[in-house]
């Protein structure tokens, strides 16, 4: 088969910046108004870096667990329902037991919650063949309804007119580091750099992150050379789970500081995305992270011009289509 | 329970259209997890066309209009760059959710209150009904049936007769794009009004009942008629007691997602995917 031409791929790309720019005229917008506003907004001004780390905290995380999914060639879409199970579970924790002791119990309870959810997901896959694209989406929609009903009705802060939970004491939030005006860092940002960092190495450099890589290239060669694909794939969907539970517990406790109904705004989709730009390389999911951070904060700070949060979802569609033509090709046509 | 009887057929027909499209493009030898943008940007476009216009037909027309265009980006960028099926999918479906919120948000007309016009539902039944038996008889019984099958199974094998793999899928995909509208504006016009993300992951459960049905029409249909009986005991059994017990709503809200696991998990029959499926 002949080889796509590369001028068909840059021709890809302008035509997908050509489609933000005709649906920005669509809504009245001004297109490079719009751009600049978004790049002020997220990179330009103490308040927009605020905004930005705290959008690039969860994805970091959730970034790590989808990757690691990848790499043993599962895709996690149910990063977002292992997120929103964390959350809640590490909310809930956090409120029970106060203090440092608590934080640490939050953070478990998340991972639990999280690997829990994922769990079910990774069993079908191994032992059953069922597709766990299906069977995670499936997970996310029982973790939405699970986890509302739950605020709305034993965890509710009966004080409060909406469905959402106790904020929790200022001792069980994770700690701000430097607050200079409007600008905040928490501490959260580096927990996120440092699972990201850890989970690079350890694909790298353990046994186990050998044979998860080695499942994901070929199973049938992981398989004859004496690993087992049922249990690593297990381990692997399990591990993301944890990995994205977490993700959910440390933005409770360092950000929103309470749960809600509908908490996500579609992380765990987002975090797809953060792991297919990162590619192979581990450490790629930080400018990832940011980048897809920053659209997001960008996206919020022009919705005051009038441009819906939507076009966010737009431009991370588009992101993804785009670098996958370039990078996700399948090499050869024979199998 | 005639009622439900009614409910269950009335909630199963968008996921029958839906998983036939799914059908023509997974049996062609495409992965389709983009089923739910398709219907996604089909309902939102009927929906504002339909609203602009007045005229069902018009709308439905744009509608599905658009999911064929959704489709054939999803064609050109599975098979002309040969991109992973999931990947493009996801991307998509982020896309279509980004875009009709978008769309939504800016372009609908606050002064229009009426009902989104739409052909009566009845004739997405006799539709429905009709597909799945042409299907399976085009399917089956025609050259053209069986030079999609031979695609979907071994893409090599098929271009080595002389068939032209990228060709035949590109037909399928026009026909996911059909079903996929006709899906979407059956649920705008059934809601009477476009909301933010409505399909509510009823492409993903098409999907699921296509691959409990083995890919197949009939056991196809039958598993989405399923689907819609889980949904229908849902609406209609919410906050009754059974045999004693008083299952809260969330239990019965997770019921078609909980069927659907159980489903993929093999309990109720088995995965027979064809056998090229996501190859080039």
């Amino acid at each position: 088969m002949k080889k796509t031409p590369i001028w068909g791929m840059w021709l890809f790309t302008v035509g997908a910046f050509a489609f933000v720019v005709a649906i920005l005229v669509l809504v009245k917008a001004v297109p490079l108004e719009t751009f600049s506003g978004m790049v002020t907004g997220a990179l330009g001004t103490p308040g927009g870096w605020r905004g930005t780390l705290r959008e690039m905290t969860p994805l970091l995380i959730l970034g790590a667990a989808v990757f690691l999914a990848l790499k043993a060639g599962l895709f996690n879409i149910g990063a977002d329902g292992q997120y929103t199970v964390g959350a809640l579970a590490g909310v809930a924790t956090a409120l029970a037991v106060p203090g440092p002791l608590g934080m640490v119990l939050a953070l478990g309870a998340g991972c639990l919650a999280g690997a829990l959810w994922a769990l079910p997901a990774g069993l079908i896959k191994a032992y059953k063949g069922g597709h766990e694209v299906i069977t995670t989406i499936m997970m996310n929609n029982i973790a939405r309804f699970l986890t509302v009903a739950l605020v709305a009705g034993p965890l509710r802060n009966p004080a409060q007119e909406s469905a959402t939970t106790k904020i929790l004491a200022k001792e069980s939030q994770l700690p701000i580091l430097i607050q200079d005006g409007p600008f905040r860092l928490n501490i959260a940002l580096f927990l996120g750099l440092g699972i990201v960092i850890g989970v690079g190495i350890w694909l790298r450099t353990t046994v186990s992150g050998y044979e998860l890589m080695a499942t994901g290239a070929n199973k049938r060669a992981a398989e004859a050379s004496g690993v087992s694909v049922a249990q690593t794939l297990v381990k692997a969907m399990t591990a993301s789970g944890l990995l994205a539970g977490l993700a959910g517990a440390v933005h409770v406790l360092a950000y929103e500081n309470r749960f809600y109904a509908d908490f996500s705004p579609g992380f765990g989709f987002d975090a797809l995305g953060v792991a297919l730009l990162a590619a192979s390389n581990p450490f790629l999911l930080i400018p990832a992270a940011l980048l897809f951070g920053a659209i997001s904060q960008g996206t919020s700070a022009i919705s005051i011009l009038g441009v819906p949060k939507g076009l966010s979802g737009v431009l991370l569609g588009l992101t993804i289509l785009v670098f996958a033509v370039f990078r996700y090709r399948k090499e050869t046509p024979h199998a | 329970m005639l009622s439900l009887f009614v409910l269950s057929l009335t909630l199963s027909v968008p996921l029958i259209l839906a998983a036939l499209g799914g059908l023509t493009s997974e049996r062609s030898g495409v992965i389709n997890i983009g089923l739910e943008g398709k219907m996604l940007v089909a309902a939102c476009i009927t929906g504002l066309v339909g609203m602009a216009s007045g005229n069902a037909f018009v709308g439905f027309l744009c509608g599905s209009g658009a999911a064929v265009a959704m489709s054939l980006l999803h064609y050109l960028v599975t098979q002309a760059f040969r991109v992973d099926h999931i990947i493009s999918g996801m991307g998509l479906n982020a896309l279509a959710v980004g875009l009709t919120s978008v769309l939504h948000k800016r372009l609908t007309n606050p002064d229009f209150t009426d009902r989104i016009p739409g052909f009566p539902v009845q004739v997405y039944w006799v539709i429905a009904g009709a597909a799945v038996v042409g299907i399976a008889w085009y399917l089956n019984r025609t050259k053209g049936g069986l030079r999609l099958s031979a695609v979907g199974n071994d893409p090599d094998k098929a271009r080595q007769m002389g068939v032209q793999p990228t060709l035949v899928r590109f037909y399928a995909l026009v026909a996911t794009g059909l079903f996929c509208g006709l899906a979407g504006s059956l649920i705008v016009t059934n809601a009477g009004s476009f909301t933010e993300n409505m399909t509510a992951g009823k492409g993903y459960i098409a999907l699921a009942a296509l691959i409990l049905g083995g890919w197949r029409p009939l056991p196809a249909l039958l598993a989405c008629i399923l689907f819609g009986f889980f949904e229908a005991l849902q609406i209609q059994l919410q906050g009754q007691a059974i045999l004693g017990v008083d299952l809260p709503s969330w239990v019965w809200q997770s019921l078609p997602y909980f069927v659907t696991i159980v489903a993929l998990a093999g309990f109720l029959g088995k995965n027979q995917a064809p056998a090229g499926l996501g190859r080039p």
